[in-house]
């Protein structure tokens, strides 16, 4: 096997140090701490020609990755949850800059409870800010896709940020063969940082992020990001075919698993898509004919690539690794949408949540899963949202009620 | 329904005039709706407010772009184009500026094509107090008489709305005296309903992509603020009585909007495209060299203290 | 020993050449844009203004910017963090090659007290802990003025804001002593702090020169008289700054690495003179007088004082 082990956390580091940023603004939060821990080393020992600070907050971190980035210096930094909810109005600050910085984000359960592990409340909370969304499955795609995400951010036709997702724990902990990129290649690959808006100088004075008063002008600035991240599908694709040419992997804005044949099609984001693609392998051998569509690129939305990939099936299913209470799932509905108007539009879409604070989805969840979507598309009915959440799970959950409700009198 | 848009700078009343329109209007027994268009502009700078009242339920937000009544607390304002005071009115509409010049005159004057009726709300302010204040109580007297609202709801809107805004008693009563004459005092045109110019159909326009030097919030010419004047600010303008200054520069020092610059001989020289009229150099001026004069053609000279 | 000006000691030299244009919605008469126009001529051209929330947003405004020199517009919370990012970036992009270095900038992060005592504390302190190379420009008005003038840690004991009205439970309307920022910057040693007035151009500008000589954060507490919140009339906004120090509430002076001078010794009038000139303390005077309010400002300036020991 070709590469060397290392975690989702050193992969996003390596991303940041074959990029050669100029400029890392830092704040530590679990899960995220080993890519600034990496990061400071390399800058300190000279192996990363950038500037490492540790800021007083992530706050402050967001803003002076923004500023550094409109002050014309190629920017990286990283946070995770809670850290991403603390910067969250500097996210949409930044992006209005149209300032391609590469934000990583561990995604992790958001408080209250308080919990350590992945769901994807975080990052799809952000997912209106004006960044572009890069979700990963594997720590090699993480590494790839913030290689893919600078050249993306950085192209005139686009000028945004972007967010590349990697999930806590089931990536940013976990280790896995990773091949570096050869530096030289990523140069033909990464054309230098030259952004026409950018840059403070003497010279050449300007201001940036100015306030607008009226409707009309506020409009049409917020229009032209919109219209920048849809130029990004195009752009993206071809990044895509550049590094596949030079690196010989391929990364679309989605991924199809067995799909060819599908007649129900389950549509997953992340670390969990691995399961569900030996999810998919077990249902066919068992005779179901179904497959998985894992979405990569969030933001833009791949409307088209969606709809190719599942009209005309029988029924849909989303699993959603989030929850929004008094809704239900997040993707979801970004995905019924998108099929409504297409004539050949699935039977039924079931909506599933699952996975939140990082529990684990079972193989039987996977097979519940299958049969429900099996017969909502029977029925032409969909279904939802279904609580992936099992019966074994639920007396652990009544034994901890009882720990916690006993009181020192009924002892 | 009848639309009032009043048309003023910060601080001189127009949204506490609207609001006594609509409070009036309200005791009337009235449906009511007044609100003001916050800009980020500061005391000074033009300000518009909106009132509607009915008979009926009022299905209409915002911004009055079809007047009835437009309400001009400041005659600069009509030719400041920022200001947008004649915007959709008609031949129709009933168009009250506070202005020293006879109706006929002053809409010869400011070219105005509706039907014009003056007073002079600033004298008759400075007559009752003394010094320049906010023009709300006038303003809205002279609103309420053109719409037909009684002088006793006036009265009542008055004393409300001043109150909620923490004035004394004493200022209140005067400005009671001062309303009750300028609703007696106004030329009556009757206000009709929609009289406003009907809406322009539209065209939906689909915007391009354009690179982010064109495409964000971005300025790149420099220093190119003086192209919005601010001059229609002032209610007065520093004026250099030259025989007396001597050149001591405290004005061009202290003025904070730097409208102020020092000849070679040492005399103030004064952007009046600009300045705002905050009356800073006329009261550091050591030797009485700069007067305030009132901002209106054929007005006598008002003097600062 | 008394402090001696060496860069403008006579008031023909403050330089003719304007730096913040004209044509801003910035109030008629506002004191802190007096004493920023006063601070941009000694600071030139060559700055990158990082804006944190407050009335100065209004300086830049679409399509119209006041300033030759460049401007950034972030948060209220995290103007110093956008400063950080700026001076960085420009650093290593000088150090690059990639940016001349004629092209330099003086990065000043331009912050009202709201912004300065409350939300971009913790930004502010990190920013000076990391010994960032900036000057902090806090316009002090007392008040979150851009929002309409209500309470902020700046405002004195005794001002009415719209959120600390004078009231049956507290009469004399805000309760709380306004936060010394001074003294919580000096805490983190800055190599320079200090407070200005825009009555006292030549103290002003003096400092911002000596600020010039020093490396790392450089800090400018400006009292910036509010006729809008202040509720004065907008020209008297020299006469109340005048006032503010020569009764000794808003004193004059520097910190060079913690060493505090007072640039200014004033005979120290009675606070009421300052007090009765604003609205917003008329409260203090009528319909009763409460002697006992105006008593304790009184002796608040007065126990500061005796400490300075000059």
């Amino acid at each position: 096997m070709a590469g060397e082990m290392m975690t989702g956390n050193l992969a996003a580091a390596w991303g940041a140090r074959l990029a050669g940023v100029d400029y890392i603004p830092a704040f530590p939060i679990t899960p995220q701490t080993e890519i600034v821990e990496a990061l400071a080393e390399w800058c300190d020992c000279g192996a990363m020609p950038a500037r490492f600070v540790m800021m007083d907050s992530e706050h402050s971190m967001m803003t002076a990755a923004g500023a550094g980035a409109a002050a014309g210096a190629r920017v990286f930094t990283a946070t995770s949850s809670q850290g991403l909810l603390y910067a969250f109005e500097v996210l949409y600050s930044v992006a209005g800059w149209r300032v391609p910085l590469v934000l990583v984000n561990v995604s992790r359960a958001l408080a209250a409870p308080i919990t350590l592990e992945p769901d994807h409340n975080d990052v799809l909370a952000a997912r209106d800010a004006g960044f572009l969304q890069i979700h990963a499955e594997t720590c090699q795609e993480v590494l790839d896709s913030i290689l893919m995400a600078y050249r993306i951010a950085e192209d005139e036709r686009v000028m945004l940020p972007v967010l590349v997702n990697l999930d806590g724990f089931y990536l940013s902990f976990t280790r896995e063969p990773v091949i570096v990129p050869d530096p030289e290649k990523v140069a033909a690959f990464l054309p230098p940082l030259r952004p026409a808006h950018l840059g403070f100088k003497a010279s050449a004075p300007h201001a940036l992020g100015v306030a607008v008063l009226g409707g009309t002008p506020y409009t049409y600035f917020r229009h032209q990001m919109h219209l920048a991240a849809m130029n990004a599908l195009q752009v993206h694709r071809e990044a895509a075919a550049d590094f596949e040419r030079l690196f010989g992997r391929r990364y679309d804005v989605v991924e199809g698993y067995r799909l060819d044949d599908a007649d129900d099609v389950l549509v997953m984001s992340n670390a969990f898509a691995t399961k569900g693609r030996a999810a998919v392998d077990a249902a066919r051998a068992k005779g179901r004919r179904v497959g998985l569509l894992r979405l990569r690129v969030i933001r833009p939305w791949p409307a088209e690539a969606i709809v190719t990939a599942l009209r005309g099936r029988r029924a849909v299913g989303v699993l959603d690794q989030n929850l929004a209470p008094g809704l239900g799932g997040i993707l979801v509905q970004e995905i019924a949408a998108t099929l409504y108007h297409d004539p050949a539009r699935p039977k039924a879409i079931c909506s599933f949540i699952g996975g939140l604070g990082g529990k684990n989805i079972h193989e039987g969840e996977f097979d519940a899963i299958f049969a429900r979507m099996e017969q909502a598309g029977k029925a032409g009915r969909g279904e939802g949202p279904v609580l992936l959440y099992t019966e074994a799970e639920h007396r652990e959950m009544e034994q901890l009620q009882i720990l916690a409700s006993e009181s020192r009198a009924d002892r | 329904m009848r639309s009032i848009r009043f048309h003023g700078r910060g601080g001189q009343g127009a949204k506490t005039a609207s609001r006594i329109v609509g409070t009036a209007a309200f005791l009337e027994g009235l449906t009511a709706q007044d609100s003001p268009l916050y800009g980020a502009e500061r005391r000074g700078a033009p300000v518009s407010a909106s009132t509607r009242i009915s008979r009926e339920p009022i299905r209409e937000r915002g911004l009055i772009t079809r007047p009835d009544l437009i309400v001009i607390a400041d005659e600069s304002l009509i030719g400041d184009p920022t200001a947008r005071v004649l915007d959709g009115l008609s031949e129709r509409t009933v168009v009250f500026v506070n202005a020293a010049l006879p109706s006929e005159q002053a809409r010869d004057q400011f070219r105005i094509p509706g039907r014009v009726t003056t007073l002079d709300l600033t004298d008759m302010t400075l007559r009752q107090f003394g010094k320049p204040v906010a023009l709300s109580a006038p303003l809205g007297a002279v609103a309420c008489r053109l719409l037909g609202l009684k002088a006793e709801s006036l009265k009542a809107a008055i004393t409300g709305e001043l109150a909620d805004l923490g004035l004394p008693e004493t200022v209140i009563e005067g400005n009671l005296a001062l309303a009750a004459s300028c609703y007696d005092a106004v030329p009556v045109v009757p206000v009709e309903e929609m009289a406003g110019t009907p809406p322009a159909p539209v065209s939906l326009w689909t915007p391009v992509y354009e690179p982010p030097t064109l495409g964000s919030a971005r300025i790149s010419a420099s220093a190119n603020s003086p192209l919005r004047e601010t001059g229609g600010w002032r209610t007065f303008r520093p004026v250099l009585v030259p025989d007396k200054c001597n050149g001591c520069w405290l004005c061009f020092v202290y003025c904070p909007d730097g409208v102020i610059s020092m000849t070679k001989d040492d005399l103030p020289l004064i952007d009046y495209d600009h300045c705002k009229g905050c009356q800073i150099c006329v009261q550091e001026c050591p030797t009485k060299a700069l007067v305030a004069e009132r901002e209106q053609e054929g007005a006598g000279t008002w003097r600062a203290k | 020993m008394t402090w001696q000006r060496e860069t403008f000691k006579k008031i023909k030299q403050i330089p003719r050449e304007e730096h913040v244009l004209p044509g801003t919605s910035l109030c008629a008469g506002c004191g802190g844009l007096e004493a920023l126009r006063l601070a941009a001529k000694v600071l030139g051209d060559d700055v990158v203004y990082v804006n944190a929330a407050g009335c100065f947003t209004m300086l830049a405004a679409y399509p119209f910017t006041p300033f030759k020199g460049s401007w950034l517009y972030t948060t209220m919370g995290s103007a110093p963090a956008g400063a950080q990012g700026v001076r960085d970036a420009l650093d290593v992009l000088i150090a690059k090659g990639r940016l001349p270095k004629r092209d330099d900038l003086k990065v000043v992060v331009l912050g009202g007290d709201g912004s300065t005592y409350d939300m971009a504390l913790s930004s502010t302190s990190g920013a000076i802990y990391r010994g960032l190379d900036f000057y902090y420009f806090c316009y002090d008005n007392e008040a979150y003025g851009n929002t309409g003038v209500q309470l902020s840690a700046a405002t004195p004991y005794g001002a009415r804001t719209t959120t600390s009205p004078c009231s049956l439970q507290h009469p004399a309307g805000t309760i709380q002593e306004k936060k010394d920022i001074f003294e919580i910057w000096r805490a983190h040693k800055p190599p320079y702090i200090a407070t200005v007035a825009p009555r006292y151009p030549l103290d002003l500008a003096e400092k911002f020169a000596r600020a010039a000589t020093f490396t790392g954060p450089k800090l400018f507490l400006a009292l910036s008289a509010c006729p809008t919140g202040w509720l004065y009339d907008p020209g008297e906004t020299p006469e109340v700054a005048k006032l503010a120090v020569e009764t000794g509430l808003w004193p004059l002076k520097e910190a060079i690495n913690g060493a505090v001078t007072h640039t200014y010794i004033p005979k120290r009038k009675p606070v009421e003179e300052y007090l009765k000139l604003q609205g917003r303390f008329r409260h203090l005077f009528e319909p009763t007088k409460q002697e006992e309010a105006i008593r304790h400002i009184q002796e608040r300036v007065d126990a500061y004082w005796r400490q300075v020991n000059v």
